[in-house]
């Protein structure tokens, strides 16, 4: 009798887990037919919009607005996280409102890796956002991204962006140039920021060139104090400081054309150019007096905490060199009033002002209706609107209002990107991924901590375009 | 009499190197722990095991040196001379050391040793961790609003979701599959199990995007049905193989026994294979249940990261933010994603010590 009993005990919890597979199963399957029903439906209604398009000129956006795409969803992936994520959230919602649909975001901070993976599975997010441009550039290649230009004018994207924004989207494509995507959001990288109250109780002055920055510095350590705060520490990314340092003095020490055959790998980092570039930056880094802790320190400081000396009090460094988005990283409790930035000041006169900039560029995947409107409601400064008064984020769009931005220094970051003689992307994110995220950094880091000299370091970096 | 003294002296030698060990393993977990009571700004400025009593410089009176004094040349303090290094690291004098509390404005510290120890902590990082961290947004009419994260609890009850049926399902599998392979003769059963152990060694990051395509095309992206058949699959080989090994064990004659009594390979496998290797499914459950809880890559690529089914190592990942800026947080996050392998594990470890094989096939 027992024997039976278990039997059908047995029995009854396999036929209990076989059912709520089966359940899942049908769940699942439920899913697929969502899923695939939605695609089916939506290649005829893409048709008609195109038709609509090219005869009435009514936008995907205006159609949204109009409500046509309510209860519709568009997926999409990037790498920001939780607070950058809730901001993003808060960007769009008034958006979701209005026109119904349902924008679902999914951050992760393997999204380099991830993106491939998922392109290749054929599960690609409708829309994906691309904090190097270089990663996007093989998507565009294999012809997997919509081109943008097939249902925006260039009339409406030149009134949206400059043109250097424009031309920096542009990629070669399977059949031809293609509009890759279009830019989101941006950050200024060529800035150095001070502690505003002890630099002017101290005395010091902001300096308009090189020549006073390192009398400066030099100033700063006579009265005791290493000048500069600098630390290129960032977990597997180690070393991308520096190179932003690199990108900064080669757009300073020669020309913007020469900067941009460095980037496809034409002018060799074995080149005086950039040799050159590179011991212009060791006349700081290097020495003892103008580092806080010394350049042994510098591989080993988290980028993040690097900035953290400049607030305390009294400071321990004065200057450091980093992107707007560093204010993340500054110790609680700061205001606007506490800090403030000056532009890393021209080396040779004939190259102007020049601005390093980088930035995110949102790449679509699936060509939808709703899709489209998404993408094109990302080319207004509406979209960001929230998150540039939260702070953080600088708008790479003309309809973004100055008025926005929540204090000075982040408004003067917007009006910089406009007034640069120069504006260049962030190299390393346009380099080849085995250069740019890889030897570059690599090579800089064993540089710095002095494993090697500039020389073998140099011919370490160029190695990886052969990989 | 010697003889036994000899076995304890050498099992004292056994037990103390063991209890090395055990400390040398366990430093690590403590320090972690420590610095998870701690806030993250004394994180950064001393670590954990200052939480110790010890002795640390203690200024006990400042020297004011002359304004304009020159670092670059040696520098008078009290009679003696000294350089800017060796202030700026410190230097010793009779039980003093002198060292710059702030260089520019010339000010001296005279420090002297005293015993002291650290004792702030703080709960913060696990209430940031449980209870999510709140953001503070600034609306379109000014207005600032404080938006609440979500904490870990979801995302903990995603991960049971995923974990329960990715460790009871292979098991149950593999448990029938071990049987068949180590006591029923079918044709062709050596050429399947050489199949089984040849999978062990196919790494699962090759499978990857063969089988989201398949998934793309069956719509199981992203739900839990499509994960646990994920977890099984990459879970069977090394399951099968260790349950073939265990249950191949059992004395031959016990089956035969039961097969005269008149049963079934049915009532076989659940009156005497079941009870009998209760230990080795406690392990391997043990096993397929620590590496479904701790997997990143797998929920990462079946699974995402929306929040409706977000696991726990992808939420940590998230919390720390995009660039990092709450590294802090990662200590208590560890922590309270440690406590459910935990309590499987001290549940599940009696069933190691008792060893229900003892005494049931002797006999």
């Amino acid at each position: 009798m027992y024997a039976k009993n278990t039997k059908k005990a047995l029995t009854a919890f396999i036929l209990l887990i076989v059912l709520a597979m089966a359940i899942t199963a049908c769940g699942g399957k439920n899913n697929v037919n969502n899923g695939a029903n939605t695609p089916t439906e939506k290649p005829d209604a893409t048709a008609d919009d195109g038709n609509t398009d090219t005869n009435g000129g009514d936008s995907a956006l205006a159609q949204a607005m109009n409500g046509d795409f309510k209860g519709k969803k568009v997926t999409m992936f990037g790498p920001f996280t939780d607070a950058d994520e809730v901001k993003f959230t808060e960007s769009i919602k008034a958006f979701e409102e209005k026109t119904g649909i349902d924008i679902a975001y999914e951050g992760s901070k393997e999204f380099e890796a991830t993106i491939s993976v998922r392109v290749n599975g054929g599960n690609a997010p409708d829309i994906a956002d691309f904090p190097q441009p270089g990663l996007l550039k093989g998507f565009v290649e294999a012809g997997k991204v919509v081109d943008v230009k097939s249902f925006l004018n260039d009339d409406y994207l030149k009134k949206q962006y400059n043109q250097s924004w424009l031309d920096m989207a542009t990629m070669k494509g399977s059949s031809g140039d293609v509009m890759a995507g279009v830019w989101a959001r941006s950050s200024v990288k060529s800035l150095v920021w001070y502690n505003k109250k002890a630099f002017a109780d101290a005395g010091y002055t902001v300096p308009k060139t090189w020549a006073e920055l390192m009398t400066l510095t030099d100033q700063i350590a006579k009265d005791g104090d290493p000048a500069w705060s600098i630390g290129i520490e960032s977990g597997t990314a180690t070393g991308w400081p520096a190179t932003d340092w690199m990108e900064d003095i080669m757009l300073r020490t020669t020309t913007p054309e020469n900067y941009d055959k460095w980037l496809t790998g034409e002018l060799p980092f074995t080149d005086p150019i950039v040799k050159n570039a590179a011991e212009k930056m060791a006349e700081i880094w290097f020495n003892e007096d103008y580092v806080y802790g010394g350049r042994k320190s510098i591989a080993t400081t988290s980028f993040g905490d690097a900035v953290k000396p400049l607030f305390d009090n009294p400071p321990k460094a004065w200057l450091h060199r980093q992107a707007g988005f560093i204010t993340s990283f500054f110790p609680e409790g700061l205001t606007a009033d506490d800090y403030d930035w000056f532009p890393l000041p021209a080396i040779d006169e004939q190259y102007g002002q020049p601005a390093l900039i980088s930035g995110d560029i949102y790449a679509m995947f699936n060509d939808r209706p709703e899709v489209r409107a998404v993408l094109e409601f990302f080319t207004t400064g509406e979209s960001l609107k929230t998150w540039i008064q939260t702070g953080g984020v600088t708008a790479p769009m003309n309809d973004a209002d100055a008025s926005w931005y929540p204090n000075d220094q982040e408004r003067r970051m917007a009006e910089f990107i406009k007034t640069a003689d120069t504006i260049r992307f962030d190299g390393s994110d346009l380099m080849p991924g085995s250069v740019g995220a890889g030897t570059f950094w690599k090579g800089m880091t064993d540089w710095v901590s002095g494993t090697v000299d500039l020389d073998t370091a140099l011919k370490e970096i160029q190695a990886g375009y052969k990989k | 009499m010697s003889k036994n003294k000899k076995i304890r002296k050498s099992k004292w030698l056994v037990n103390t190197v063991l209890a090395i060990i055990c400390l040398i393993w366990t430093i690590p977990t403590l320090g972690l722990l420590v610095s998870s009571f701690r806030p993250a700004a004394d994180i950064l400025s001393t670590g954990w095991w200052n939480i110790l009593p010890h002795r640390d410089w203690q200024t006990s009176e400042q020297l004011q040196l002359p304004k304009e004094t020159d670092l670059r040349e040696p520098i008078k303090v009290n009679g003696a001379t000294y350089t800017d290094d060796q202030l700026r690291a410190g230097v010793e004098v009779n039980g003093e050391r002198l060292i710059w509390e702030n260089r520019r404005a010339r000010l001296l510290n005279v420090q002297d040793k005293h015993w002291t120890i650290i004792s702030s902590f703080t709960t913060q990082n696990y209430e940031t961790v449980l209870g999510g961290k709140s953001y503070s947004i600034t609306m379109p009419d000014g207005t600032t609003k404080t938006e609440k994260g979500s904490g870990m609890s979801r995302s903990f009850w995603n991960t049971i979701a995923v974990t329960v049926p990715a460790t009871v399902i292979p098991i149950f599998i593999a448990s029938f599959a071990a049987y068949a392979f180590a006591w029923l003769r079918f044709p062709g059963r050596k050429t399947l199990f050489v199949i089984v152990i040849a999978l062990l060694v196919v790494p699962l990051q090759v499978a990857l995007i063969p089988i989201l395509r398949d998934y793309t095309s069956l719509g199981l992206n992203g739900t839990y049905f499509g994960i646990w058949l994920a977890h099984t699959a990459f879970g069977l080989p090394l399951i099968t193989y260790f349950m073939y090994t265990s249950i191949s064990q059992l004395p031959k004659d016990l089956f035969e026994s039961a097969f005269m009594d008149g049963a079934t390979n049915f009532t076989i496998f659940s009156k005497l294979i079941l009870p009998l290797s209760v230990p080795a499914l406690a392990s391997i459950s043990i096993f397929q249940f620590l590496w479904v809880w701790n997997d990143y890559l797998v929920s990462l690529i079946f699974l995402g990261s929306q929040p409706e089914v977000q696991v726990l190592s992808m939420n940590i990942a998230n919390m720390v933010g995009s660039r990092g800026n709450d590294w802090h947080l990662l200590t208590a996050a560890a922590f309270v994603s440690m406590l459910m392998p935990l309590a499987v594990f001290f549940a599940l470890q009696k069933y190691f010590v008792r060893g229900m094989l003892g005494g049931s096939i002797k006999g």
